[in-house]
């Protein structure tokens, strides 16, 4: 989609992060996958990755991924990167080519970077600071669209700038003073900004050896692997080892294997049946995008072989209900509440494939420390629904006889705005005396309709996912009334503006200690929640297989994804 | 002879003027009825800026026949078309271009034909040697319990939905019995026993069925020529009884078998949608699913093309053989 | 009357038509024919079934629509709790997995979807295909070839492929079950069609046409008067066949997610999920893909019936069988 540049920005931030990291399957600390496998990993070999979706771009500057991604993360390296560590220990932030995170000044305007020592691309040449400079500036070009929009809204003169193409000149908000040192200047405080150097517009792009839209063909490797072929737009990649990466610049990736191949165009269910059987070369297997579906995982937890080569990852998502107050009768708080109260999650969370593969949600944030998870339950609806709370309140909103009102959700089978869901919900909201009648659209068009501000309807089904883990992108584009997008895609869906709320979340953006901002997030997160304004309903969970030979898995909570540079298949 | 080229000739061209009936019949319903066709064909992420070029790109501005005559322009002589980030030639038959893949409807159906082509070459040859060998051996037994049996099976076969016999048919051999792998597409060219061992659920779905009408057709097509003058002639003239089935009366039966094959080859390469969907195999037919699912308009429009052109050609080929092998018809 | 010959080859003559059988006689006829006999059976209980849907469900006590979260294991992924798929005196044919919805309940109130749908795009084929089989056959030489040609385009249209393709070009808005019928019914009229027409040609040449001709009455006065009652038979013939084609384009239509809206209860929608199923809750699959094949194959035994009743003399031809009708084949 992205050829088009077709996609409006922020659509991508949330179908992206879906799509790449999103069917997040990571393992929880429980079951580490080095416990599973047995054996200690050694180098060697070749892995072999199985995925749906074919890795269409492969230009750092047109990628939009959640810390680097995961393929291309062996390839591109960044100022900073994700831990990679199972569990809540990989939300946190690391050095990779810098030497730390970021210095920044007193309000997080200005952040300072230095290089590490005998960082070589794949052709032994050195790597410096312009060479990152430029890379970003490259994402900047109309013709390389698709990356995240990010540092166009923060970097001073960012939303005028077109490019190193157009505009030779260059970035002046970046600066390096020499080959090692690169200082960024920012438009407003930004204490999350270590998090955002983990995407791969912040790899470094050899000007020389820039080839614009061609670039990723063969993008010069920063990382453990260097690209040897990529047939078909990305259908088939094979990366091979890059003898010039040094381990001891790298603590993070392990890279076991001396080959990767990346083979796309797979049907899910095909995947899953391979990665089971394991047969051949599908025993030194894994995915990358593809979950195990309820029915699947009914069938493999009888087999305790199986059962064992299943990771679990938490990946930071949020499905809810969301409300239009503009549209009556949800400018009722009190039929908010109401709905609320009559929501039964049980059914939701068996909708969406059981409690292994989702829990109920009562809060907006997941219920991870790093976006600062803060336990509330504002509207109390038990396990399965309080439909006598929810009635006593519809009416005293004047509804004593109930009322009817329509749910828009996505007509595709199987999605978590679906309509599984969405009958789940009919059912639980009919105890309560709420008719709920359906509006199921096709996807696109469903996602058009709730984020225009003009089109958005009253009462719909809903999720995000951030681009790092912080409650800041996952707080401030749903509930920041100054990022209410009148003409385009809007995400702020209760339209929001409340000057305490926009305060509060500038206040935070200037903390550099991020464990001190997530606490204030959290807080946020409870006051909002307060407002009725959504019904949180699960975060889901993720679960894949791997192969029989797969060993050492880490699954952190940034991506809940199998990270394939930690993996060794010997 | 003559007559007979002069009836295929003429088969041939009425088969083009239904082609050419269609192609405006679907254009119309798809381009010219709908409220915005720019907007569909741009799929519902595109911008105003980008449904404008679309517009002007399919030329909608311009007046309806004048649209369809640039639409004809492409599929014949190729045409230019405006991708949204440039312009690149696209060359004749020009089905028009997919915004939402960024890239030319021919050349995405191109992708999705070997798939398609080998379903329903494979299930054909299935098809045709179970259907066909049952058939004579009927033939040679005449009357009784086979009849009965392929009659009741033929009855099944037109009406049960295929994909009832491809779950069930799944359920026994993956599930129950594990003979076979869970079928997952691997193209001809990557690995050929592969290839063969994943299709053999979907050849077997589509084939059980079809092949008692090839049985029963060939059956009773043998039944009619064992019948006729010459054929009698030969046994009474003590032709041994091998040489009149194998020579004569098979040879007579068979014309109306390949009529009807080549009509239902054309059928399935316009598109096994059921099957394909079923069995996840990445043809035509899962295309036409998945394009409407996006709605993705200009791959939908030339999937409807290429089955109709796909099926009419079938109609049109089946009576030019039905004709070679029974020159009655040219006649009548 | 043959209607075989009417549907096959180029150029096939079409016979002296024969008075048609009255019901009574019809169905002595039919009587004879165990195969059709049973599909009779099978139809009538189906109907009763559906009809009754609203009555069996209370009796069984339960909603098509209501969850039941206790009634499957969640941490199993949702598979139902007891064997063959939760089957118990509450719910007499198990669960649906991941929701718990009763499947009996479901199902019979999928059974009002296929049978309605089916008989009601059948209706609209027979209306739409008599009429123009009419206008052709009695309509001047330019109208009768404009209106062959286009048959003859209808007939050759695979139906699934362009039911799929108009279904996506029509707003969300519209009622699903009625796109679904008028789609069905505007792609399958071709074969009622042709026979209508082929059937009108040879009537009209016959003296009791042209006497009421001659006696001065207009063509569609003759078209009422005299032809539709003679074109009885062998659409009676056709449209038996035309139902179980209907309901199988139906619960493919389903089945790929393209037919009515959930949560309304269709059969092929429940196969389509349950295909993934097809492991850890096989009772889910049987259930529809069963009751579809049963009631598929019993509305052809009774067409077959029917056809042979009205018209022993008919061997199937099955190329023009495969011309003229086309269900969900490929």
């Amino acid at each position: 989609m992205s050829h088009l540049s077709v996609t409006p920005r922020r659509l991508a931030a949330a179908a992206v992060v879906l799509a790449i990291t999103g069917g997040a399957a990571a393992c929880g600390p429980e079951d580490s996958g080095a416990k599973a496998a047995g054996g200690k990993p050694a180098k060697g070999g070749t892995l072999y990755v199985l995925n749906q979706s074919p890795q269409e771009d492969f230009d750092p500057a047109r990628l939009y991924t959640s810390g680097g991604g995961n393929v291309p993360g062996l390839v591109f390296r960044t100022l900073t990167t994700r831990n990679r560590e199972n569990g809540a220990d990989g939300s946190k932030v690391v050095p990779d080519l810098a030497t730390d995170t970021g210095t920044p000044n007193k309000d997080a305007t200005v952040w300072t970077y230095h290089l590490k020592d005998g960082l070589k691309y794949e052709d032994g040449s050195a790597i410096t600071t312009a060479d990152i400079k430029y890379g970003i500036e490259r994402s900047f070009a109309a013709e390389l669209s698709g990356g995240a929009p990010y540092l166009r809204d923060w970097l001073t003169g960012g939303k005028e700038y077109q490019g190193p193409y157009k505009d030779k000149g260059g970035l002046a908000s970046i600066e390096t003073p020499d080959a090692k040192t690169i200082v960024f200047h920012l438009n407003k405080p930004e204490g999350d900004f270590p998090l955002l150097a983990t995407q791969t517009s912040f790899a470094p792009v050899p000007k020389a050896k820039d080839t614009g839209t061609k670039y990723e063909n063969h993008p010069v490797s920063s990382g453990p692997y260097k690209v040897v072929a990529n047939e078909n737009d990305g259908e088939h990649l094979v990366l091979e080892r890059n003898t010039h990466w040094d381990a001891k610049t790298d603590e993070e990736r392990k890279a076991y294997p001396d080959r990767i191949d990346v083979r796309s165009g797979l049907d899910a269910a095909v995947i899953n049946q391979r990665l089971s059987s394991g047969s051949g070369k599908d025993a030194a297997a894994v995915t990358t995008d593809t979950n195990l579906t309820a029915a699947e995982l009914a069938k493999i937890t009888g087999d305790k072989e199986l059962a064992g080569r299943v990771g679990t990852g938490h990946f930071g998502y949020t499905d809810y209900i969301s409300f239009n107050p503009k549209v009556k009768p949800f400018d009722d708080p009190k039929v908010r509440q109401a709905i609320s109260y009559a929501v039964d999650r049980s059914t939701v969370v068996n909708a969406l494939g059981g409690s292994s593969l989702a829990e109920p949600a009562t809060t907006f944030l997941p219920a991870q420390e790093s976006f600062g998870y803060t336990p509330y339950d504002a509207f109390p609806a038990g396990k399965s629904g309080d439909a006598a709370k929810a009635k006593e309140l519809l009416k005293e909103a004047g509804y004593p006889k109930g009322l009817t009102v329509t749910l828009t959700h996505d007509s595709s089978g199987g999605d978590e705005q679906g309509p599984e869901v969405a009958t789940a919900l009919q059912d639980a909201l009919k105890k309560a005396g709420i008719t709920v009648k359906l509006e199921g659209l096709e996807s696109s068009a469903y996602s058009e309709k709730i984020h225009g501000v003009k089109t958005e309807p009253g009462f719909f089904l809903a999720g995000w996912g951030a681009d790092w883990p912080s409650g800041g992108p996952f707080l401030a584009p749903i509930f920041d009334g100054r990022q209410i997008v009148q003409d385009g895609y809007n995400f702020n869906n209760a339209q929001l503006d409340d000057p305490a709320v926009n305060k509060e979340i500038d206040e935070i953006n200037k903390l550099t200690d991020l464990k001190a901002a997530a606490v204030r997030w959290g807080a946020l997160d409870k006051k909002i929640g307060e407002q009725a304004l959504t019904v949180p309903l699960v975060h889901p969970v993720y679960k894949r297989l791997y192969g029989k030979d797969v060993k050492n898995v880490v699954i952190s909570d940034w991506t809940g994804v199998l990270d394939v540079a930690q993996v060794s298949v010997k | 002879m003559t007559l007979l080229t002069r009836f295929a000739l003429r088969r041939l061209l009425a088969a083009l003027l239904v082609l050419l009936v269609l192609s405006i019949a679907v254009y119309a319903l798809f381009y010219v009825l709908p409220g915005d066709p720019a907007r569909l064909a741009c799929g519902p992420k595109c911008t105003a800026d980008q449904v404008a070029q679309v517009r002007t790109q399919l030329g909608l501005d311009d007046p309806a026949l004048a649209q369809y005559a640039h639409f004809l322009h492409g599929l014949f002589a190729g045409t230019d078309i405006s991708t949204g980030v440039g312009t690149e030639h696209c060359g004749a038959p020009c089905l028009g271009f997919s915004y939402q893949n960024g890239e030319q409807v021919t050349s995405l159906l191109a992708q999705r034909l070997p798939a398609t082509a080998s379903l329903s070459l494979g299930a054909m040859a299935l098809w045709l040697v179970i259907g066909v060998g049952t058939g004579v051996l009927s033939a040679l037994r005449h009357g009784g319990i086979t009849e009965r049996l392929l009659t009741a099976v033929t009855l099944a076969g037109n009406a049960v939905p295929v994909f009832i016999i491809g779950i069930l048919l799944m359920l026994l051999f993956v599930s129950v019995l594990g003979w076979l792998p869970f079928p997952s597409y691997v193209p001809l060219t990557e690995d050929p026993e592969q290839w063969a061992w994943n299709l053999v659920l979907p050849w077997l779905s589509l084939a059980i069925l079809e092949s008692a009408k090839y049985a029963r057709l060939t059956r009773s097509s043998m039944l009619d020529t064992l019948s006729e003058d010459h054929v009698r002639t030969f046994r009474a003239y003590g032709v041994r009884e091998r040489s009149v089935i194998g020579r004569h009366a098979l040879r007579g039966a068979l014309p109306p078998v390949i009529a009807l094959t080549a009509l239902d080859l054309g059928t399935m390469f316009g598109g096994a949608v059921l099957t394909e969907s079923l069995f996840g195999i990445p043809g035509l037919g899962k295309s036409l699913v998945d394009s409407v699912r996006t709605e993705d308009l200009p791959v939908v429009v030339g999937l409807v093309l290429v089955t109709g052109f796909f099926v009419v050609l079938a109609n049109a080929v089946a009576d030019v053989l039905y004709a070679v092998a029974d020159r009655r018809v040219v006649l009548a | 009357m043959t209607t075989s010959d009417v549907l096959a080859a180029p150029g096939a003559a079409s016979d002296t038509p024969e008075a048609a059988p009255g019901a009574r006689q019809l169905w002595r006829r039919l009587r004879a024919q165990r195969a059709a006999l049973a599909g009779v059976a099978v139809i009538v209980l189906l109907v009763l079934v559906a009809l009754a849907a609203p009555l069996l469900a209370a009796l069984e006590g339960q909603d098509p629509d209501a969850y039941h979260a206790s009634a499957v294991d969640s941490a199993l992924g949702g598979v139902p709790v007891g064997s063959f798929g939760g089957v118990s005196a509450d719910h007499w044919l198990g669960v649906e997995p991941g929701t718990g919805r009763d499947l009996f309940a479901r199902l019979v109130y999928g059974a009002r979807i296929s049978l309605g749908i089916g008989l009601a795009a059948t209706v609209v084929q027979v209306v739409l295909g008599v009429a123009v089989g009419l206008a052709a056959g009695l309509g001047n030489r330019f109208l009768d070839n404009l209106l062959s040609r286009t048959t003859d385009v209808m007939l050759a249209l695979p139906t699934l492929v362009f039911a799929i393709a108009l279904l996506a070009i029509v707003p969300a808005g519209f009622p699903r079950p009625v796109l679904l019928v008028l789609v069905l019914g505007l792609l399958g009229w071709g074969g009622t069609s042709r026979i209508v027409r082929a059937q009108t040609l040879s009537l009209k040449s016959l003296d009791y046409v042209a006497a009421a001709r001659l006696g001065g009455a207009g063509r569609w006065r003759i078209a009422r008067r005299e032809l539709l009652p003679s074109l009885a038979a062998p659409v009676v013939t056709y449209s038996a066949l035309l139902v179980p084609s209907n309901i199988a384009s139906e619960a493919g239509l389903s089945f790929l997610g393209i037919g009515v809206k959930p949560p309304t209860p269709s059969w092929g929608q429940m196969l389509s999920s349950a295909t993934t199923w097809y492991q850890a809750d096989p009772t889910y699959v049987l259930l529809p893909a069963g009751l579809i094949f049963v009631t598929v194959l019993a509305f052809t035994a009774l067409g077959d019936g029917v056809r042979t009743a009205l018209d022993p003399r008919a061997g199937t031809r099955l190329r023009a069988v495969a011309r003229g009708r086309k269900g969900a084949r490929p």
